[in-house]
C-alpha cells in the first residue's frame, strides 16, 4: 500500500515539475532584461501557475507578496530607491470610510434639483483682494515641466469656465496660463525656480510651498527626460539633469523667519493679495498652530493621499497622515487660536468625487484643491483607440500607469515630448476639466442639500458617520449606528 | 554611494529630438510669443523715474509699511534718487522695486532688505540682516559693512556686493548674477548653486559649494571643506581678467592680489543619478 502511495505521489509530482519548469524558465528569461516585463508578465506567470501545484501550497505571504519580492529583486540590481509618479498605492483610512447622515425626520431636507445651494468660496477673506471662487474646488499647483504646455492651458481654461482658480506650481509662470486663468495662485517654492517679482504682481494669491502630502519633507523632483531646453531655461538649470529641488527654502529656516518672509511678500505686493501656506500633513495640529502664528491668510493641508509627478516610491507610501485625520486637526488648531473666518483652510489629497469634496468640507475645510483627479479628466490613464498603445509605450496597461516621471505620458499630459504633446487637444481637454469641476460641485451640492444645507459650507461633522473604528478615531466622528466616537473621553462627540 | 555616475542623458534625449525649441536669452522665457494676443503681459509696474530728482526720507518714526509705501509714492512722482535716513534695521525695507532707481540707505537694514528687486542701484552704508537682495533680477546692491546669512539667496541677475564678511548659506540657490564678498563667508556657501559667479576674497566655511549644479566660485582664501560635488577648477586668464575688472568696479583690492584665487566648479556627479530602471530606459532612451 505504502509503495503504491509513494508511486502515486511521485507520478503526481512529476507533471507538476514539468509544468513548473516553463514558468521558471520564463521568469529566468525576463530576469535582468526588462523591469517592465518582470512586473507585467512575471507576475502574470505566477498567477497562471497550474492549479495542481496550488493544491500543495500552504499559502502565500501577505507580507512578502509577489510585488514586494519583485521590488526587492529590482532594487538589489539598481542599488537605489525607485522613482514613480501617481499617488499612494496602499490602503489607508480615507473618504470611503465615512458616510453622510442626510435629513429624514430629524432634519429638513432641501429640494435636490431646484432649490439653491450656494457654492461661493472665499480664500483669505481678510486680504484686500480676497480670492473669490464660484465653486469650492480649484486646481492645485502642478508645474510646467511636470505637465505639458497643453495640459497647463487646458487646466487654466477649464477652471476659468468653472469659475475657479489654478496655481502656477514650481518652475515659474507661463504667460498663457496666467492669461487663461480667472484667478491664479503664484507659488513661492523652495527652489524658487523661475520666481519673478513681476509675475508675483500679476498673481491673485501667493502660495508658499512648504511641503507636499505625497512626500512630506522632500523637495520636488523632475527627472532629466522632462528637463528640456525650455524647462531648463525657465528654471536656470542645465538641460537634461535630474532636478531634485531643495527641501528647505533658501531664505528662511523656521516659523519666525517665515513670518518675516510673509511680511516681505506682502510689502512687495502692496498688502493686497492673500498669502497661503501649503503644508504636508504630518504633525498637523502643531504645524498649523505655528503656521497661524506666521499670520497667513490661508493654510493649505496636503494629505498623504496626494499625488506627485515624480517621487521616490518609498516616500510616496510612507510619509504623511491621512486626510480625514489632517483636516480635523488643522481645523481644531485654527479654531482654538480664534482665527476661524479669518484664516481659511484649504484641503487637498485623494479627492475623487463630489462625495469626497462634501466630506472634506464637512470635516472643516473651506476650499478643496485637486490635482491628481483633474489629470484624469485630461485623459491620464485612458486608452484612446488608435492613439495610445500603453503596453508598448509605457510597459503597462491603461489604468495601471504611474510613469509620469519618465516623461513618456501616452496621452500628452505629463510629458514635454513634442510628438506626445499633440495627443492632448487643449480645447477638448478644457471642456472635460470644466465638466469634471462642475460635476464635483453638483455632487457635493446634492449631498449638502440632502443634509439640509442651503450653503455648501454649512456642512458639518454632525452630518457624517464613520464606517470603521479607525476613521471614527481619526476624524472624531461617531461610529455609524452608535453614539460612540473612538478615542474620545466617554466617546461623546459633543465634548470634542 | 551607488549609482553616482555621469550619464550622457542630455545628449541622448537631444538626439531623439526631444529638445526642439531653440532658445535665446538668459533667464526670462519669451518662447510662448506673448504678443500673440492683445493685452500680453508686459511689465506694467516699471515706473519712469528721473535720476536728477532727489528726495530724502527720514525713516525714524516710520514702520516698514509706511517706508515702502512712501518710497513707492516718491517713485511714482518721478524721483530717481532717494536717500533713506535712519532706517533703524527695520525688516523688508525697499522690497519689490521693479524700476530704475538710485537708492542710498544711510544706516543698517534688518531681514529681507532689498528683496525681489529688478533694476535699482542700491548702496547701504551699514549692515544688513538675513536674505538681503534675495531673488534680485537685475541691478546692483553694495553693502559697506557686514551682511547676515543667506546673502543674495536665489539671486538671478545683477551684482550684489558686501565689502565686509557675510554669514552662512551665502548665495544659496543662486541662479545667475554675481555675488562678491570682500571678507569671509560662513558654511554652506553656494549651496545648490545653479548659475552665475561668486567671488569670496577671504576664507569660506564648511561645505563650500555643496550640491552645486553649475556656476563658478572664486575663492581668495581657504575653504574649511568643499561640499558634495564641488571640485577645484582650472583658473584661466579670462577668469583673472574678469575678476580684476569686477573687483575694481566695487573698490575691492585684495591684499595679495588675485594671483592666488582658486576656482571651484560643479563636479556634475549629481546631475543624473541614473534615474530610470532598465525597463523604463528601453522605452525612453
Amino acid at each position: 500500500m505504502a509503495k503504491k502511495a509513494a508511486k502515486k505521489t511521485k507520478a503526481k509530482a512529476a507533471p507538476v515539475k514539468a509544468k513548473a519548469k516553463p514558468a521558471a524558465k520564463a521568469l529566468a528569461k525576463t530576469n535582468g532584461k526588462s523591469a517592465v516585463k518582470r512586473t507585467a508578465t512575471g507576475l502574470a506567470a505566477l498567477s497562471r501557475a497550474p492549479a495542481e501545484s496550488k493544491k500543495y501550497l500552504l499559502g502565500s505571504s501577505k507580507i512578502f507578496t509577489p510585488e514586494v519580492m519583485n521590488d526587492i529583486h529590482i532594487k538589489s540590481e539598481l542599488g537605489r530607491y525607485r522613482m514613480r509618479g501617481f499617488s499612494l498605492f496602499k490602503k489607508i483610512p480615507h473618504w470611503d470610510d465615512l458616510t453622510f447622515l442626510p435629513g429624514t425626520l430629524t432634519r429638513f431636507v432641501i429640494e435636490g434639483y431646484r432649490e439653491k445651494c450656494d457654492t461661493k468660496t472665499i480664500i483669505g477673506p481678510r486680504a484686500k483682494r480676497p480670492m473669490v471662487l464660484d465653486i469650492p474646488v480649484y486646481v492645485t499647483g502642478m508645474s510646467f515641466g511636470a505637465l505639458s504646455y497643453e495640459a497647463k492651458i487646458a487646466l487654466a481654461r477649464g477652471s476659468t469656465m468653472a469659475g475657479s482658480a489654478t496655481c502656477s506650481g514650481e518652475g515659474g509662470m507661463i504667460p498663457d496660463e496666467r492669461r487663461y486663468s480667472m484667478k491664479w495662485f503664484y507659488q513661492c517654492i523652495q527652489s524658487r525656480y523661475g520666481f519673478n517679482p513681476h509675475h508675483l504682481r500679476l498673481a491673485d494669491a501667493c502660495e508658499f510651498f512648504i511641503g507636499q502630502g505625497c512626500k512630506v519633507g522632500l523637495g520636488g523632483h523632475l527627472m532629466g527626460q522632462k528637463v528640456t531646453d525650455q524647462v531648463a531655461e525657465m528654471r536656470s538649470l542645465p538641460a537634461g539633469i535630474d532636478q531634485r529641488s531643495p527641501a528647505r527654502h533658501p531664505d528662511w529656516l523656521g516659523p519666525d523667519d517665515l513670518a518675516l518672509k510673509i511680511q516681505e511678500i506682502r510689502e512687495a505686493t502692496n498688502w493686497e493679495i492673500p498669502i497661503q501656506l501649503k503644508l504636508g500633513a504630518a504633525r498637523v495640529y502643531d504645524d498649523v498652530r505655528m503656521a497661524v502664528k506666521c499670520d497667513p491668510d490661508s493654510i493649505y493641508i496636503d494629505a498623504m493621499e496626494g499625488g506627485t509627478g515624480a517621487g521616490p516610491h518609498i516616500a510616496t507610501e510612507d510619509t504623511g497622515v491621512p486626510g480625514i485625520a489632517a483636516i480635523r486637526e488643522a481645523r481644531r488648531a485654527i479654531d482654538e487660536l480664534g482665527k476661524k473666518g479669518e484664516i481659511s483652510l484649504v484641503y487637498a489629497g485623494g479627492i475623487r468625487n463630489g462625495g469626497d469634496v462634501a466630506k472634506a468640507l464637512a470635516l472643516g475645510a473651506d476650499a478643496i484643491a485637486i490635482g491628481h483627479s483633474v489629470l484624469m479628466a485630461l485623459n491620464c490613464n485612458k486608452h484612446i483607440d488608435g492613439v495610445t498603445d500603453y503596453p508598448a509605450e509605457i510597459g503597462v496597461d491603461a489604468g495601471f500607469c504611474y510613469h509620469c516621471h519618465t516623461g513618456r505620458c501616452p496621452v500628452g499630459v505629463a510629458t514635454q515630448d513634442p510628438v506626445l504633446r499633440q495627443r492632448l487637444d487643449p480645447d477638448k481637454a478644457a471642456e472635460r476639466v470644466y465638466n469634471f469641476l462642475h460635476t464635483l460641485t453638483m455632487e457635493a451640492q446634492l449631498l449638502a442639500r440632502a443634509c439640509g444645507k442651503t450653503n455648501i459650507h454649512s456642512l458639518e461633522p454632525e452630518d457624517l458617520a464613520a464606517l470603521t473604528m479607525e476613521a471614527s478615531a481619526m476624524c472624531k466622528v461617531p461610529l455609524a449606528g452608535t453614539n460612540y466616537t473612538v478615542g474620545l473621553e466617554g466617546g461623546n462627540y459633543h465634548k470634542y | 554611494m551607488a549609482g553616482l555616475t555621469t550619464t550622457k542623458q542630455a545628449h541622448v534625449s537631444h538626439d531623439l529630438g526631444m529638445h526642439t525649441e531653440a532658445l535665446r536669452g538668459k533667464t526670462q522665457q519669451r518662447f510662448f510669443d506673448v504678443t500673440q494676443e492683445v493685452g500680453g503681459y508686459g511689465y506694467p509696474d516699471a515706473l519712469d523715474v528721473d535720476f536728477n530728482k532727489r528726495a530724502e526720507l527720514d525713516c525714524e518714526k516710520l514702520d516698514t509699511k509706511q517706508i515702502n509705501s512712501q518710497l513707492r509714492d516718491l517713485m511714482k512722482r518721478g524721483y530717481g534718487t532717494i536717500v533713506l535716513q535712519n532706517p533703524g534695521s527695520k525688516h523688508s525695507i525697499a522690497v519689490g522695486i521693479l524700476n530704475r532707481l538710485n537708492l542710498y540707505i544711510e544706516g543698517s537694514c534688518g531681514y529681507f532688505a532689498l528683496g525681489l528687486l529688478d533694476g535699482p542701484n542700491v548702496k547701504v552704508k551699514g549692515r544688513v540682516g538675513w536674505a538681503c537682495g534675495e531673488n534680485m533680477l537685475s541691478g546692483t546692491i553694495l553693502i559697506e559693512k557686514n551682511a547676515g546669512s543667506q546673502f543674495g539667496a536665489a539671486l538671478r541677475g545683477g551684482d550684489i556686493v558686501c565689502k565686509g564678511s557675510v554669514g552662512a548659506r551665502t548665495g544659496i540657490d543662486q541662479k545667475g548674477g554675481n555675488i562678491i564678498v570682500g571678507g569671509d563667508t560662513g558654511s554652506f556657501t553656494g549651496f545648490m548653486m545653479q548659475r552665475g559667479r561668486m567671488v569670496i576674497c577671504g576664507n569660506a566655511g564648511k561645505n563650500l559649494g555643496d550640491s552645486m549644479y553649475d556656476g563658478t566660485i572664486y575663492l581668495g582664501g581657504e575653504a574649511r571643506s568643499l561640499g558634495v560635488d564641488a571640485v577645484p577648477g582650472e583658473i584661466t586668464d579670462l577668469d583673472r581678467e574678469w575678476l580684476t575688472r569686477k573687483l575694481k568696479m566695487y573698490g575691492l583690492y585684495p591684499k595679495k592680489g588675485i594671483g592666488h584665487f582658486k576656482k571651484i566648479v560643479a563636479g556634475k556627479q549629481l546631475w543624473n543619478y541614473d534615474n530610470l530602471e532598465p525597463g523604463e530606459k528601453k522605452l525612453v532612451l
